[in-house]
């Protein structure tokens, strides 16, 4: 019985962990750490038991009799759960004191996010597109709520009001490019399609191709890509630091599950129908998300359009599976971790200056920042660093396996507008650093280092930063985050 | 054991580094000292430990600490190796290094850097041992680079002064321009070797594969590395500002480090020069032209360190005469009885100029005699090895480089050596005339004490340096050479009757005797400082404007073209590409970005109109018929 239920444990875990929450949050006496607490238990135990049951997972569907097959276990979804479960407990662990600084936070917070969460576990498992348009509405409403937390603040219902309304848009293009498929299959489990395209002629499929491209609308719109990436802005910008950090980070990860899923194993062999399309939103993505970024004041939404061009980056490595490059899924996988890293620990730092003061952080006001906080300031350079791609940081290495997929598969334009891009991001990332050491300062009264749990997790990433960049080839007997990369292969592998 | 040895100090230098950083302002005089010195004890011992199995017949040891970089069949080791050779070395570096750190405690006792200094001096330490015992050419680079660095750093350790820093600079630069030989050299080594591995082992079994025109030039770029080292012409303008560092490191860079890398690395790669014996020709020119240029200028200085300093420049000549001549076991010899004497007298000098309260011009001292009675005697004793009278250990050696000098048939190098002997007793003599001797130029003055650490390293080494001579004593003497047998250096033989030795040492030591006369006439009263009054003095007192004349041919041009570079080329072409560039760049974003008006119906007419583009897109991909 209790073997039978293993795999469903972190799910059962986190959902029960959602509903402890939810029940609890009435209680007003009940204090935001208790609840944060709470959350990191559910979650702890949730990883605990992904990585217990981490060998077991052998591409068998979950419950068969019950839910047929619509939830596989393979070691691909089981890594994308790991990476999940990691990136919440740090969105969490960083900002458990910007929860202490403003008075909106409540118990709900934490439930919505272990919902949303539970809903990405669903969405890496989904073998079947309603359920993955089902396990994706969960993460998405979740998250909507969340954007709009700050009720009171007109900018952050606006963002989730912007959010909702395009993001149904584009949940739309999901139903009915699985409607197409259906009619077309009679089927919507990813198994029948393949199945089907196994054996289907080519004038047969065109329905299935246009249903594809439709799915691929929604995953685009969710990753930002040009031209459905005009919310990412307003809405990155709105919602609170927290939020903003889970959905470039995490959710992001979770996107790019179903979307190598669905086009690495799925629609393998129509890959060569929407290379072009893919690769001319590649190339907007790249420019405008670079145009976007270069154009702000405030830093939020500098990383906010800095995103999109990361989310162009990972568009790179998904039209070089198109071509055949082999390295190119673990070097999507691997780019995730990068920026996941790189991403959580910048808006880290920005979150951590805004629960000490309510300011919007604006390029002006980190002149002489390295005065006032230098251990500060040393790690947002490691992380702009990172997000620019700069040797000894591990942005380096994820934009290196990128672009080696894309050489690989002979994409030598993309790769070259790539590194042009990259050029263009240090504009925009260096003018901070520049910002911080090089600007006087208006208060130049230096400040000690405040020694707790979300400094000393972002202090922890901007180790890992340098470590999954340097602890790879130079210094042979450390192990390095290229084992990782192996990993991945092996993941991508299980499909 | 390797391991240990060469890890132990660059361990404890960076727990000095550490600690010291934790609070520079801190007092830690017992705990750096001990650390400092501690390590160096340790590895001491070890090092004599096994230069004793090795005496009694020990194999060449090989360690590997890791491997550092592994690409397909290429792998760099950070592997150690000791054989004959490289035990001598580290025996009397380690041994003297240590006496010199414990004289160093009690020189920079009152130095606020106490902490940096013995961090520095760590390193410098681990640095030599890392050059001497690599395994591969590539980490004895890496040793051979980090003793520039720890000699630059220690150079300019009185930072204060912008005048050290300089010289700091300069020594540094020029080692740049030696080991880009050096690098230079190892790369065509490596390439033309075609892979068949790289450690000292695997280039000596594969020497054969390399043509005798590719070997030329392989040795000549070594080479230029060790003129950078060693001080050579015409790379030594460094040797004599690097005395703006404390005197202690002027006595390890001179005696026991650095200087002697060049040499070593000739003797390291002597199975390569014996190869090419026109470029071990011109070693020994180039040495022996150092040997008497350095002993000209010598003659006419007054400051006591840079004396020194052109001493050792000389004597390295004699060094490199004998490796060039392919007599590497009496040029290591040489390197090995110099350590003991040099150090001495950059000690005893040092102990002088702090009892003198650091005055450094020996004009000024005189009639030391009475008052640093102990110091005098070790100098004394250090002046006479250094001249080469028997039986201290200078004779021995320089003997042996000046036989095989004659009786290889270059008698014009040994001319040159012969001469230089005699010039070398006239001013060393005349430095300790001046100093201990010669009537006091100030009738009033307190000395200040000398701790017992300054004093008794001096009595060690002045042991040292009376019987270090007797390991290597020929048969001539009635000696076997034990550390030529010992060596097993690719040495050329030579013959020469017992008579005809008597008589060139005969020569050699009536030359050093009348140079040790002549100087006690001119000094041993009154001591007078050179005056530019002719015109062959005071081109011999400007060192025969080299200076100048690199500063005109390398430094001008260079300076120049630099502040064209920065002010021109760099401001106005290339930034101004990149402003203009960054420029194009925003307006276009400032076009784009009006697109992003905040308003959601926008928003979805961009999203539909993307999606209107796919599906045209599709239709023309699929053939659709409308």
């Amino acid at each position: 019985m209790i073997l039978t239920l293993l795999p469903a444990l972190p799910f059962l875990s986190i959902l029960l962990g959602a509903f402890v929450l939810m029940l609890l949050s009435h209680k007003k006496s009940i204090s935001l750490e208790s609840f944060n607490v709470t959350a990191l238990f559910f979650l702890t135990l949730a990883l605990f038991f992904e990585l217990i049951t981490f060998g077991l997972h052998s591409g068998d569907y979950l419950y068969p009799s019950i839910f047929k097959n619509f939830f596989i276990f393979d070691e691909f979804a089981a890594i994308f759960d790991v990476m999940f479960l990691i990136g919440t407990i740090f969105t969490l662990l960083v900002n458990s004191d910007y929860l202490k600084s403003r008075n909106y936070f409540s118990g709900e917070y934490f439930a919505l996010l272990l919902f949303s969460l539970f809903g990405m576990l669903m969405l890496s498992h989904a073998h079947e597109l309603l359920t993955a348009f089902i396990a994706l509405e969960i993460a998405s409403l979740s998250v909507y709520a969340l954007v709009g937390y700050h009720k009171s603040k007109k900018v952050s219902s606006e963002a989730m009001m912007k959010y909702m309304v395009l993001g149904s848009l584009a949940g739309v293009f999901f139903i009915l490019g699985t409607a197409l498929i259906y009619a077309l299959v009679g089927s919507t489990t990813l198994e029948s399609i393949a199945l089907y395209l196994h054996n289907a002629e080519e004038k047969d499929i065109t329905l299935l191709v246009v249903g594809g491209s439709f799915l691929m609308v929604t995953i685009l719109f969710k990753i930002g890509a040009v031209p459905f990436h005009s919310w990412v802005v307003d809405v990155y910008h709105g919602a609170p630091y927290p939020i903003t950090m889970y959905m470039a980070s995490t959710f992001k990860i979770a996107i790019f599950a179903i979307a190598l899923r669905l086009y690495l194993v799925d629609f393998a062999t129509i890959n060569s129908f929407w290379l072009e399309m893919l690769q001319i939103v590649t190339i907007l993505t790249l420019i405008g998300g670079s145009f976007l970024a270069i154009s702000q004041t405030l830093v939020k939404r500098m990383l906010a359009g800095s995103s999109i061009v990361h989310s162009g980056y990972l568009l790179i490595g998904l039209s070089s599976i198109g071509l055949g490059s082999d390295i190119a899924a673990p070097a999507i996988m691997f780019y995730l971790i990068a920026y996941f890293l790189s991403a959580v620990g910048s808006f880290g730092i920005l979150s951590f200056i805004a629960s000490q003061s309510r300011r919007q952080m604006s390029y002006d006001d980190f002149k002489g920042f390295a005065n006032r906080r230098p251990y500060m300031a040393l790690m947002m350079t490691i992380f702009m660093l990172s997000l620019a791609g700069f040797p000894s940081t591990i942005g380096f290495l994820g934009k290196f396996y990128i672009f080696s997929a894309a050489i690989e598969s002979g994409q030598i334009l993309l790769a070259g507008l790539g590194i042009f891009t990259a050029f263009v991001s240090v504009y925009y990332y260096f003018k901070l650093i520049a910002m911080m050491y090089f600007y006087e300062s208006q208060t130049d009264k230096q400040k000690s280092f405040p020694l707790n749990v979300s400094t000393l997790s972002i202090a922890l990433i901007a180790l890992l930063v340098i470590w999954g960049g340097i602890g790879t080839s130079l210094l042979s007997f450390i192990p390095g985050a290229d084992g990782f990369i192996d990993l991945a292969k092996q993941a991508i592998n299980s499909l | 054991m390797l391991n240990i040895i060469v890890t132990l100090p660059f361990l404890s230098s960076l727990l000095i580094a550490l600690i010291y950083l934790g609070n520079t302002n801190a007092k830690r005089f017992v705990l750096y000292t001990s650390l400092g010195i501690g390590s160096l004890v340790i590895i001491t011992t070890l090092s004599l430990m096994s230069l004793y199995d090795m005496m009694q017949g020990a194999a060449t040891i090989h360690t590997k600490l890791f491997e550092w970089i592994h690409l397909g069949d290429f792998q760099i080791e950070v592997a150690f190796m000791a054989d004959r050779l490289s035990i001598i070395m580290i025996s009397f570096i380690t041994f003297i290094g240590t006496l010199i750190h414990i004289y160093a405690a009690g020189y920079m006792k009152d130095d606020a850097g106490y902490g940096k200094f013995f961090s520095y001096f760590n390193l410098f330490m681990g640095s030599m041992l890392l050059l001497v015992l690599a395994d591969n050419p590539i980490m004895m680079f890496v040793g051979w680079e980090l003793v520039g660095l720890s000699s630059y750093l220690l150079i300019g350790f009185y930072h204060q002064d912008a005048a050290n820093i300089k010289a700091a600079n300069k020594a540094f630069m020029l080692n740049r321009v030696g080991d880009f030989g050096f690098i230079m050299g190892l790369s065509i080594l490596f390439i033309s070797l075609e892979g068949h591995g790289f450690s000292f082992d695997a280039i000596k079994a594969n020497i054969a594969l390399i043509d005798y025109q590719t070997l030329t030039l392989i040795g000549l770029l070594l080479f230029v590395g060790a003129m950078g080292k060693s001080a050579q012409i015409p790379l030594y303008v460094w040797l004599p500002d690097a005395m703006a560092g404390p005197t202690p490191v002027s006595a390890l860079i001179h005696a026991a480090t650095m200087v002697t890398a060049g040499v070593y690395m000739v003797a390291r790669f002597s199975f390569l020069y014996i190869q090419i014996p026109d470029i071990g020709l011109f070693i020994a020119s180039i040495g022996a032209f150092s040997a008497l240029f350095a002993a000209i200028i010598a003659s006419y200085q007054s400051d006591i360190k840079k004396i020194l300093a052109y001493s050792t420049m000389s004597q390295l000549g004699y060094m490199f005469i004998a490796v060039g001549l392919e007599s590497y076991s009496s040029g290591i010899f040489h390197v090995f009885t110099h350590a003991f004497f040099k150090a001495l007298l950059f000690m005893g000098a040092g102990a002088v100029i702090i009892a003198m309260h650091h005055e450094q011009n020996i004009f000024k001292m005189g009639a030391l005699r009475g008052e640093l009675k102990l110091t005098y005697i070790t100098m004394f004793i250090a002046t006479l090895a250094i001249s080469g009278i028997p039986p201290f250990a200078g004779f021995f050696s320089k003997d042996a480089i000046l036989v095989t000098a004659f009786a290889s048939g270059h008698y014009a190098i040994w001319t040159i050596g012969t001469l230089t002997a005699g010039l070398t007793a006239f001013y060393m003599f005349r430095m300790l005339f001046s100093v201990f001797h010669a009537r006091k130029s100030k009738a009033q003055r307190v000395l200040h004490p000398l701790p017992k650490c300054m004093t008794y390293p001096l009595i060690i080494l002045a042991i040292g340096s009376t019987f270090a001579g007797f390991v290597g004593v020929n048969g001539a003497y009635g000696g076997e050479n034990f550390i030529a047998h010992f060596l097993q250096l690719p040495d050329i033989s030579v013959h020469l009757s017992h008579s005809s030795e008597y008589m060139l040492a005969l020569l050699n030591v009536s030359l050093a005797l009348f140079g040790m006369t002549l100087a006690y006439k001119l000094y041993g009263h009154r001591a007078k400082e050179a005056q530019p009054d002719t015109l062959f003095k005071k081109v011999i007192i400007n060192k025969f404007y080299i200076d100048a004349l690199y500063e005109t041919l390398f430094m001008k041009p260079l300076l120049s073209l630099s502040r064209f570079i920065a002010t021109t080329v760099d401001m106005k072409i290339f930034d101004g590409f990149l402003n203009y560039s960054i420029l194009f760049y925003r307006v276009l974003a400032g076009q784009f970005i009006r697109l992003q008006n905040g308003k959601v119906r926008a928003y979805a007419l961009y999203f539909l109109l993307g999606v209107s583009a796919m599906s045209l897109f599709l239709i023309y991909k699929l053939g659709v018929n409308l």
